[in-house]
């Protein structure tokens, strides 16, 4: 298959796309967020993403290294440090599902508490929450969720950026165009046309209303600490919405437009009752790369610091077809329902992943974990492509976690679900290894809590009366 | 003085820690120094069992706000423990005398708080309760004005509440909202009963205006006092021995002076009366979690989750039952295998411990291992009267206390009530949809903020203010539309309290008049200040969230009658209260138990109730997923998906008419001998003779005598859960987790969960049959596979067929297993499947269970489960119908108290 390269800025023109409100686009792109601008020049900003990708690599894959199924991620091999033989025993306690509580664990450590929540906060959340106590600069995202997947009864499938109550961060934008609304948007507050003393008045508003959230998280707030925080939420929002409808300038006739209108399936019939989807390869991986766009572009532009972006859910459920190519070549031929004889959740890929037995040649998964091993590659190249002021890339600075749901898995005959689940950390500006696929035989949790400790955040995740065993191994 | 403090204080333990022959000399001795009232001391004596069962350990703590004991000379700090103490200064240090245990006042003394006493404010005006508590010797029986013992107020006229000594009686002045601002009428003791002698003086008012006044102990007046303390005022400090202005002194000894946010009872009285003068108040520490329970919140997960799938009463591996006390401590065929305290002798430590238990499984952690070795040491407290697995296997923290977000339907009803504005339209196009968590759209955890809702907040409020007919709303609030500051506070008093579902306090009220002062400044009209005003409630915390008062210290405080009516308003309608229940709050009416529970009927007759249940159903049963049914078209080329909206309003009318035309037991809609489809649904089901002449869209069919259909679980909105295949895991998890309330754990590791596909000779009971043998899946898979059985012959798109398409021919006779109880029973076809489903106790338990979780909007955890209970009890009693379940939750506590977040200790 060959894939059309998209470049950034068109990608954000697509074919009778509407033009919204966003502001002087050009100026921002040299001087990133309002009030940032001088801080960034200076250094680039502590930023940490969590990328997952869904149904995992068998922990006998990642063994055969770069010449396997982790083939395209070795671009940028010197930039990463695999992780193998990270053991998620948190969560995986008997009785869990390996799906949504092993990708509840990636990089929380903690199996699920809800259906829609984590056991605890995920690592780049802690970083924002110590590193930023009093928030991001102006403009930026407090925290950026997105992702391509099709797999949604719980929410840990998909969802990988966690509040310390285990809350998700933000809201998940799964279509290119809310995940640019999100971004880039201006919000318009009121009538062009509107006079000067009528604007006033929307200013009073608005203030008022800040006022009464303010009150609510104050001191003398009869609410809660864990209902604080929330109002807190609830208040970071308006701030954001009075930013960008006060603050963000005239509209601009130059503006770039929304990116074209979703082609996949979302909402609940993108999970038709676990029953799975039909789609086709370029559909997929041409909506998920425009996502990835997107997320690298705000990256650039310094309007994201903190969040997670996810190319398919655990426990993910797609009938794939189309030809699959790698490097100009053809690998494989996509079509699962026909090649698993069978229909409904029956003839998904991830039947492969039941199917999976380290002594067979298991083409099929092998098929679809390089392909997903291309697309989160599609990702990192992106954010190697940005250019810090500190001369580096944004792969180098930021704290990239790359990360699955389980490892080992029920299929290769192994005593444990989630043992030798596949991480890959990116080098967070010197502060880890890099180059190297490194077997480090440790639970997830003191992995974390070494990467928190190496990005100078003193919380730890996981239980307080643990003692935490420090993985130096990682470290640079 | 000082000797008999320390024996008075110590009288009940000391008389019980002593043997017999040696109290009568010292009692004598006691007797003729202490000043307790002879009467009670004889009592505490000589009747060892009134002593002995009701001796309290310690001064009652629950409400405690503030507490002076005058036991540091140095400083009058209340060492209540809650929150910032309230300091006292005393102003003339020649009248007031300091003594370790109680202060001495003399003439003209003022002894006053260094600040507001804001937190008595606080606390007393949320619960409209109060309870004035003093230790006092009364120089003399003469001192008037009433004399001031103890006073929250700003002068001789103003005042929150004063006890006083008026002459030879006590006296205790309370402003409501229906007493004068000098708390006027006051109760007071008959002449006589304010002597010289130490006494113990309490003074209690309830929430339903009972006040009493108690002298050591007992009662010795009582009044109605009616109204709130909404209209206390917040500035003003406590004082003791003499009001603010230092005109109406008292003069004698104060040993101990408390305040409570609650009225005691009777009983708390006279125990803190026992405990005398100086007993210490328990740590606030102590009581704050008295929510815990190590057996309930820790081992009995642990069992749940390690023990019980051998040793449940129905599986009872080795004669072994560990889900029940009598049964887990009578032990198993090998003996008893715990022993309380003693840790080395019980089989079950030893068995844990060594890892020869849980067989086949993993081990206990280590963490686990401690709680259980503990939990033996201090005694085996069994606390909870059966671990349901529901309740325990996936045991977490529930937080109870979280703010819930108005979901999407409840924001357009409350801008509907609020304003008459239908926002629904608008509202379902531009606020992003509520995700289902744990089996509801409500869950508050996961009703979050995006920038998309503050952004349609915002355009939705501009909308309907441009849409308000403002002469017509502000008409109900004010008669002079001017923007004059009395007519602007009055308007904002009135508007806000209804938009924003309870009373605005002062700060409120004072922010909105400084808006409405923009208004006017800039030149706007009082059109446009009504609008602004709306514009900035509509997106207040107050309108957007469900807000209630939560600090406190940590216990169960009843929620003030706003948040009741509120409460009540939700949970039957999904939409705040209408104009008379409104009403009822605000005069307080709603306080009496019979006005309320005449409210409930009435709400529940209202259509409102009825549409408030189907979501409930819709949720419960996740009706909406039949919106992306997709099957094979291969396997299914006769489907239309407008079969799925036939689907799920066959199941919704079967509830309205179960539940609302007959008024029959919820658990009859598993059992009804009816159903309502359309002539398509119809044609699908192969009903045979009919057609859509003549017949109303949907209709009723009658299913007597048909041979296999009956009850919800044969619609094809429940049977679609199985998927295109009929799964038998899919529909009995379905069963076991939505109607029995049972759990399983997920499958363990290296276990091929690959569907096996049927074939001419293998049946998906077959299949089933073969995991439920397998020594691997079987302890799991005998639990919910067998439950699909007596569907077998229904296929994934709910038609009946004898015979699947291989061929083969499908049963519908079985076993059923419930999650609990013994024995599996036998049933030889799906109507009667159906029967036992709807005749067992375990099903009404269940509904009982999901509808308290719709209703309260966040999971249920263990610490819920005897409130449950209660509620499922009571409804039963009552006959199990909706509106008897709807009573039921709302009698609970859950609905009447809020379980308040400790405030930090102070040190």
């Amino acid at each position: 298959m060959s894939f059309r390269k998209m470049k950034r800025r068109t990608v954000l023109q697509g074919a009778g796309a509407t033009t919204i409100a966003f502001p002087l686009l050009e100026e921002m792109m040299v001087s990133h967020v309002l009030g940032a601008s001088s801080q960034f020049e200076k250094s680039p900003p502590v930023r940490a993403f969590n990328v997952f990708f869904g149904l995992g690599v068998p922990a006998p894959l990642q063994a055969e290294g770069w010449q396997g199924v982790l083939e395209p991620l070795k671009k940028i091999s010197d930039k990463l440090l695999i992780l193998r033989n990270v053991d998620q025993v948190r969560c995986d306690e008997s009785g869990i599902n390996a799906h949504f509580d092993g990708a509840s664990g990636a990089f929380t450590a903690e199996p699920p508490n809800g259906e829609a929540k984590s056991g605890g906060a995920s690592i780049d959340q802690v970083v924002r929450r110590e590193l930023y106590p009093g928030g991001q600069p102006v403009g930026v995202v407090p925290t950026l969720i997105g992702g391509t997947f099709f797999r949604r009864s719980r929410l840990s499938r998909y969802v990988h950026s966690y509040n310390a109550d285990g809350t998700v961060a933000a809201r998940m934008q799964e279509k290119p165009r809310d995940l640019f609304d999100r971004v880039f948007g201006v919000l318009a507050i009121g009538g062009k046309d509107e006079s000067a003393r009528r604007l006033r008045l929307r200013r009073s508003v608005l203030d008022s209303v800040v006022e009464q959230y303010r009150f609510y998280i104050g001191n003398r707030s009869p609410l809660g600490s864990a209902s604080r925080s929330r109002i807190a939420d609830h208040l970071d929002r308006i701030r954001e919405l009075e930013q960008r409808a006060f603050s963000m300038g005239e509209r601009d006739s130059k503006a770039p437009r929304l990116p074209p209108r979703s082609q996949v399936a979302h909402g609940g019939a993108a999970d038709p009752g676990g029953q799975g989807i039909d789609i086709k390869l370029d559909e997929l991986t041409g909506e998920w790369r425009l996502m990835a766009d997107l997320y690298s572009l705000a990256i650039e532009m310094d309007r994201v610091r903190f969040g997670s972006l996810t190319f398919l859910a655990a426990g993910e459920r797609l009938r794939v077809t189309g030809d699959y190519h790698f490097d100009g070549k053809k690998v494989f031929q996509f079509d699962d329902a026909r090649q698993l004889n069978a229909s409904g959740d029956k003839g998904c890929s991830h039947e492969w992943w039941h199917q999976f037995h380290p002594k067979k040649k298991n083409e099929a998964l092998r098929a679809h974990a390089h392909m997903k091993m291309r697309e989160v590659a599609y990702f990192l190249e992106r954010l190697d492509q940005i250019r810090d002021p500190n001369g580096r890339t944004a792969l180098e600075n930021s704290m990239v976690t790359v990360s699955t749901e389980s490892g080992d898995g029920r299929h290769s005959n192994v005593k444990r679900e989630l043992s030798g689940v596949f991480h890959a950390i990116s080098e967070a500006n010197g502060r880890f290894k890099s180059g190297q696929i490194l077997d480090v035989d440790a639970e997830g949790l003191d992995v974390y809590n070494t990467m928190l400790t190496a990005m100078g955040v003193e919380k730890k995740i996981g239980p307080s009366d643990r003692e935490h065993q420090s993985i130096d191994a990682i470290r640079a | 003085m000082e000797s008999w403090i320390g024996k008075a204080n110590a009288t009940p333990g000391w008389r019980s820690s002593l043997p017999r022959s040696w109290r009568f000399p010292l009692f004598r001795c006691f007797f003729a120094r202490c000043k307790l009232p002879p009467w009670l001391l004889l009592t505490l004596f000589f009747f060892p069992g009134f002593s002995d069962a009701e001796e309290p350990a310690s001064r009652v703590r629950a409400g405690l706000q503030v507490l002076f004991d005058f036991s540091n000379r140095d400083s009058l700090i209340d060492s209540s423990g809650m929150r910032r103490p309230v300091e006292m200064l005393v102003e003339t240090p020649d009248t007031v005398r300091r003594e370790p245990g109680f202060l001495n006042f003399n003439d003209r003394s003022v002894v006053r708080s260094k600040t507001r006493a804001v937190k008595i404010h606080q606390s007393c005006c949320w619960t409209n309760e109060l309870t004035v508590e003093v230790w006092i010797e009364p120089a003399d029986d003469q001192q008037k004005g009433p004399a001031r013992i103890l006073s929250f107020s700003r002068n001789g006229s103003q005042r929150n509440f004063t006890l006083g000594q008026d002459g030879n009686c006590y006296d205790f002045r309370l402003r409501t909202t229906r007493t004068s601002g000098n708390g006027i009428p006051s109760l007071s003791t008959r002449p006589g009963t304010a002597t010289k002698r130490l006494t113990h003086v309490v003074y209690t008012r309830s929430r339903n205006g009972r006040a009493k006044i108690f002298l050591d102990g007992q009662l010795a007046a009582e009044a109605v006092v009616p109204g709130d303390f909404s209209n206390w005022d917040i500035n003003f400090r406590l004082s003791a021995g003499n009001e603010l202005s230092g005109d109406r002194p008292w003069k004698g000894k104060m040993y101990l002076a408390a305040i409570y946010n609650r009225a005691l009872t009777s009983r708390e009285v006279v125990g803190n009366f026992r405990a005398g003068n100086q007993a210490t108040t328990p740590e606030l520490s102590t009581v704050a979690g008295s929510d815990q329970d190590r057996f309930r919140d820790s081992v009995a997960p642990i069992l749940a989750r390690h023990c019980l799938e051998c040793h449940d009463e129905a599986s009872q591996k080795g004669g072994l039952d560990l889900s029940r006390r009598v049964a887990a401590f009578r032990g198993g065929e090998s003996g008893q295998v715990i022993k309380p305290g003693q840790v080395g002798s019980s089989t079950l430590w030893k068995s844990v411990q060594s890892k020869e238990m849980p067989l086949d499984r993993s081990p206990l952690g280590d963490s686990e291992l401690q709680a259980l070795r503990k939990w033996i040491e201090e005694g085996a407290a069994w606390t909870v009267e059966k671990i349901d697995p529901a309740v325990f296997l996936r045991s977490r923290q529930v937080d109870d206390r979280l703010i819930r977000r108005l979901t999407r339907d409840e924001y357009i009803s409350s801008v509907n009530s609020a304003v008459g504005i239908d926002i629904s339209q608008q509202a379902r196009k531009w606020l992003p949809k509520d995700l289902r968590a744990d089996g509801f759209d409500n869950t508050a955890y996961n009703l979050n903020v995006d920038l998309k809702h503050v952004e349609v907040y915002s355009r939705l409020a501009e909308v309907i203010v441009q849409q308000v007919d403002v002469e017509k709303l502000s008409s109900r609030f004010v008669s002079k539309q001017d923007l004059g500051d009395s007519s602007q506070d009055e308007l904002i008093s009135k508007m806000g309290a209804w938009v924003l579902r309870g009373p605005l306090d002062a700060e409120e009220r004072f922010a909105y008049l400084d808006l409405g002062r923009t208004v006017r400044d800039s030149g706007g009209d009082f059109k446009e200040l009504v609008k602004v005003l709306l514009e900035v409630m509509l997106q207040s915390p107050r309108f957007l969230y469900h807000v209630e008062r939560q600090k406190g210290d940590g216990n169960w405080w009843p929620v003030d009658v706003h948040t009741l009516a509120n409460r009540v308003s939700f949970v039957i309608w999904g939409s705040p209260p209408d104009q008379e229940l409104f009403e009822l709050a605000v005069s307080g009416q709603l306080e009496d138990p019979i006005v309320l529970a005449r409210q409930v009927d009435r709400l529940l007759r209202d259509v409102r109730a009825e549409s408030r249940s189907l979501q409930f159903v819709s949720q419960w049963l996740n009706l909406d997923r039949l919106d992306n049914l997709k099957p094979d078209p291969k396997k299914y080329p006769d489907w239309n998906p407008r079969l799925a909206a036939d689907m799920k309003a066959e199941t919704l009318a079967v509830w309205r008419e179960v539940v609302w035309s007959r008024g029959r037991p919820v658990t009859d809609i598993f059992d009804a001998d009816f159903t309502w489809v359309t002539p398509e649904l119809a044609r699908h089901y192969g009903m045979k003779g009919f057609s859509r002449e003549g017949l109303p869209s949907p209709f009723r069919v009658r299913l007597e005598g048909a041979v296999e259909r009956r009850g919800i679980l044969t619609h094809g909105s429940v049977l679609t859960v199985g998927g295109d295949e009929a799964s038998m895991v899919s529909r009995g998890l379905f069963l076991l987790n939505d109607v029995l309330r049972g759990v399983v754990k997920d499958p363990p590791p290296c276990v091929d969960t690959t569907p096996v596909a049927t074939r001419a000779g293998l049946t998906q009971r077959a299949i089933a049959m073969a995991r439920i043998a397998d020594r691997n899946c079987g302890g799991c898979h005998a639990r919910f596979e067998p439950l699909a059985f007596g569907l077998e012959r229904f296929d994934g798109l709910g038609r009946f067929r004898p015979t699947d398409h291989h061929g083969n021919e499908l049963r519908q006779d079985g076993k059923l297993r419930f999650p609990v109880g013994k024995g599996p029973t036998p049933f030889k076809s799906s109507i009667e499947f159906a029967r036992l489903i709807a005749g067992n106790e375990r099903t009404a338990e269940t509904l009982a269970w999901k509808l308290t979780q719709f209703c309260i909007g966040r999971p249920l955890g263990p610490a819920d489960n005897d409130r449950i209970s209660g509620i499922y009890r009571e409804a039963k009693g009552a006959g199990g119908t909706y509106p008897q379940l709807i009573r039921a939750i709302l009698a609970s506590d859950l609905i009447r108290k809020s379980r308040t977040v400790p405030y930090p200790k102070q040190p």
